[in-house]
């Protein structure tokens, strides 16, 4: 064993990072969701922002705790690529505010990536402690929505949003080009990508083109659709 | 070598009787839409254990559906456990409904395997009226088969059934080989393999050269192979482990609640499988002891063959103590059927009934007589309460002060409980601690994991089940969970990608056309008029700039009170947003957003 790894007394921030799909390394300083940072996630895209972030993590074997996101759909964040046996949802239940911290707390000793939503309301104070937790665990605390006054050591946004695949009465909704902006502390000119969220197979895409040729010609087949079914 | 010998008492489809449901009327106990037991009438008519829960009602459309609970099995076998335990000071415990003892002394003391196979019989015969099978043999697995092929059928017309010494390999020969995995000791795929091979029998796979077996099947071959021969399923070589591996906890100051009982167990069960494994063995028994102030003291034996996990100790450990401090709380006749005991604890709670809730009724005034009278005509229900509440009161009294873990059995760790993928990692085992400890903070339906569940709409095809319910390390569990074996294709759901923003409550919405007024929707899904914008909630109107559908569904037409009738839109709105949006009983509401 390397003795000195063991002793060193400090680590680059590098070496501490969660990896993170190609298409959104360019976006985060160190190529990927340095540990004991928070992100957060904003724009009209934000829910799939943020579980774009987190499924390479959790491919590669970490869970995935999602605390107050009550919303999340389960299917979307398989087709992303979430492995769904790795996956807990946990509600604070009727005294939100008053659990969140506390929950967050537990919730930070056993899960890597957290997923979450700050609630109305919450203290400076109060994020401080949560942020300084993270920061003790290593995990990474990802944000949904607006997040009061903190905006996290990133703040990702998705700023613009184009659907493709449907029309006036006909198609169906295939993917979405979305322009995302990062800025932050470590961030000193706003960095931008484009991708497809979700792509046509519901996961994170690169790239410019979708194919045009599957545009024109949008499966499935409508009479597939019409069909009532039961 | 010489194998011993066992009795083994077993209730076949104990869930139902632990549910409360007679074997007579047809009743079927699921866990994650599959069959988990059934009554012997849900039997005759097809259903069985596996089956999907459409397939069992296909076969058997008035049973009573109950849900899986595994420490009300537990709970319910207590009693039976108590009779057992007149005969033996170790039972060993394998599951509820499913315990074996030594034959040797007690059959000694009562006269021989039949006299004790008898006695048993009747014992359990007074406590309960569900189906019980005694089977004696050599070796554990000979006894849970003869145990099987005794039980069933109504307990006047059964006898135990004794197979002679050293007989258990001509009992197994003719039997087929699924018996292997009806017992848990070998995986479908084993199974399978054998019968693709042409080994029908156990008597085929025994009268394999063992080296042989070994060489091509592996370490599980071996072991279905000696069972199959008969031969004690595991060598006792090595079996007694020194003392030291022991693990307990004194408490200084008495616990009396199950809650953190459990979770002290969960460390200790940690601790011991931790050392266990790191010199390369597996625990097969337990001795699980609580002691409390007053020197009441609980002592029981499991049994798993296939080695025990962290979490399946603390599952075991979570039957047992519940089970205990029950019946600490509720003194009395032990011993008695579940459903004597109920009667018996509501007529002591109607004693002490009235003067707990007094307070209350006073604090309620006028309402004093309709409580009076509901409680009266609810019989069931608050019977059940009053019985909690005194365990609650029992727990408080006296509290254990002693709790310790007894590897009773050790054996090599052949590794064959785990799946071809490895087993768990640091990582898994770190999220499994905690989601225990967030159950503990927020309650069991705080901490919640998905489950397929099926459908056509984004809300109905994963459900969200409390996470205490499932083993998270588990990977045939898990599998279980998240999608069935054969995914139903469910024509007539939407494309990917799905809506990644699904509330629990559909929100109300209106679609608009260019004069302003909602948009229509015929039976045969045209529409009155092009979208131009769409209101959620009553906010503002937002323009559409491209919309799709409808997609209607027709659903359960079949069933007056779940029938559905609706037509699907995805809207895009000019902010980017798009919204699942649907037509239901003339009203437009957005189901899901994709956000």
């Amino acid at each position: 064993m390397d003795l000195a790894a063991v002793v060193a007394p400090t680590s680059m921030a590098d070496e501490r990072t969660l990896p993170v799909a190609a298409a959104l390394a360019p976006l985060l300083p160190g190529g990927g969701l340095v540990r004991g940072r928070t992100v957060a996630c904003q724009g009209v895209a934000s829910t799939s922002l943020a579980v774009a972030l987190a499924v390479e993590a959790t491919a590669a074997g970490g869970w995935l705790a999602v605390v107050d996101v009550p919303w999340l759909g389960v299917e979307a964040a398989g087709e992303m690529g979430i492995p769904l046996e790795r996956l807990v949802r946990v509600e604070p239940g009727p005294e939100r505010r008053k659990m969140w911290a506390d929950l967050l707390a537990a919730v930070l000793d056993g899960f890597d990536l957290v997923v979450t939503r700050v609630p109305d309301g919450i203290g400076q104070g109060t994020l401080r402690r949560v942020r300084a937790r993270v920061q003790a665990r290593g995990a990474v605390l990802l944000t949904v929505g607006a997040s009061g006054q903190d905006s996290g050591d990133v703040t990702m946004r998705t700023v613009t949003a184009t659907w493709q695949g449907i029309a006036d009465g006909h198609g169906h909704l295939r993917a979405r080009r979305v322009c995302i902006e990062a800025s932050g502390r470590r961030i000193p000119v706003l960095r931008r990508v484009e991708v497809w969220l979700p792509g046509p197979d519901g996961a994170l895409a690169a790239g410019h083109d979708i194919g045009p040729a599957a545009e024109r010609d949008p499966e499935p087949a409508p009479d597939m659709e019409l069909r009532s079914a039961g | 070598m010489m194998t011993r010998r066992f009795v083994t008492v077993w209730c076949p489809d104990w869930p139902v009787a632990a549910a409360g449901l007679p074997a007579d009327e047809p009743a079927i106990v699921v866990r994650a839409n599959r069959v988990v037991a059934r009554s012997a009438a849900a039997a005759a008519e097809g259903v069985v254990a596996g089956q999907r829960r459409r397939q069992a009602q296909q076969c058997c459309p008035d049973a009573t559906l109950v849900e899986h609970d595994p420490a009300r099995d537990a709970r319910a076998f207590e009693p039976l456990v108590q009779v057992i335990g007149r005969f033996t000071p170790r039972v060993e415990m394998v599951e509820p409904g499913w315990a074996c003892l030594d034959a040797r002394g007690p059959s000694r003391y009562f006269g021989g395997d039949n006299a004790l196979a008898e006695r048993l019989m009747e014992g359990i015969g007074a406590v309960t009226t569900a189906a019980v099978g005694v089977g004696v043999a050599d070796g554990r697995f000979a006894a849970a088969i003869a145990a099987h092929r005794c039980g069933g059928g109504p307990p006047t017309r059964r006898s135990p059934m004794v197979v002679a010494p050293r007989g258990s390999p001509e009992f197994l020969a003719p039997l087929p080989v699924a018996c292997l995995r009806e017992l848990g000791e070998a995986d479908a795929e084993l199974v399978g393999l054998f019968a693709r091979l042409g080994l029908a029998t156990l008597g085929d796979v025994a009268a394999l050269p063992a080296a042989d077996v070994l060489a091509r099947f592996g370490p599980p071959g071996r072991h279905a192979h000696r069972l199959a021969g008969g031969t004690d399923d595991r060598p006792p070589a090595g079996s007694e482990p020194p003392p030291q591996r022991a693990v307990e906890r004194v408490f200084d100051d008495p616990v009396a609640e199950l809650g953190p009982l459990v979770f002290t167990g969960k460390q200790l069960a940690d601790e011991l499988v931790a050392g266990l494994s790191a010199e390369g063995c597996v625990c097969t028994r337990l001795v699980i002891v609580a002691e409390t102030e007053e020197a009441e003291r609980t002592e029981r034996v499991w049994y798993r063959a296939a080695g025990m996990s962290a979490p399946a100790m603390v599952e075991r450990l979570r039957w047992q103590l519940d089970g205990w401090l029950r019946a600490l709380a509720n003194p009395g006749p032990r011993g008695v059927g579940s459903r004597i005991e109920k009667v018996a604890g509501s007529r002591r709670s109607e004693v002490d009934g009235p003067v707990r809730h007094a307070g209350e009724e006073r604090a309620c005034g006028g309402r004093i007589e309709k409580v009076a009278g509901s409680r009266r005509s609810e019989v069931d229900g608050p019977v059940r309460h009053a019985g909690e509440e005194r365990a609650c009161g029992g727990r408080i009294e006296d509290g254990v002060v002693l709790l310790r873990l007894l590897p009773d059995e050790v054996r090599r760790d052949d590794g064959d409980q785990l799946g071809l993928w490895g087993g768990r990692s640091a990582a898994d085992e770190r999220a499994a601690r905690a989601v225990t400890r967030l159950a503990g903070l927020v309650g069991d339906g705080g901490v919640l994991v998905p489950a397929w569940r099926g459908g056509r709409l984004p809300g109905e095809r994963y459900d969200w089940v409390p996470a205490s319910s499932t083993d998270l390390t588990d990977p045939d569990d898990t599998a279980e969970r998240l999608r069935p074996r054969l995914a139903e294709p469910w024509p007539g759901t939407l494309p990917v990608p799905s809506p990644t923003v699904v509330p629990a409550a559909v929100r109300p919405a209106e679609l608009i056309d260019a004069a302003g007024r909602p948009v229509g929707v015929g039976g045969r899904g045209e529409l009155s008029a092009e979208p131009v914008a769409l209101t959620i909630d009553g906010g503002r109107a937002r323009p559409v700039t491209a919309w799709a559908g409808p997609w209607p569904l027709d659903e359960r037409w079949w069933d007056a009170g779940r029938h559905r009738r609706l037509a699907r839109f995805q809207v895009v709105t000019d902010d980017g947003a798009a919204h699942l949006v649907l037509a239901e009983h003339r009203r437009w509401w957005v189901a899901a957003s994709y956000g």
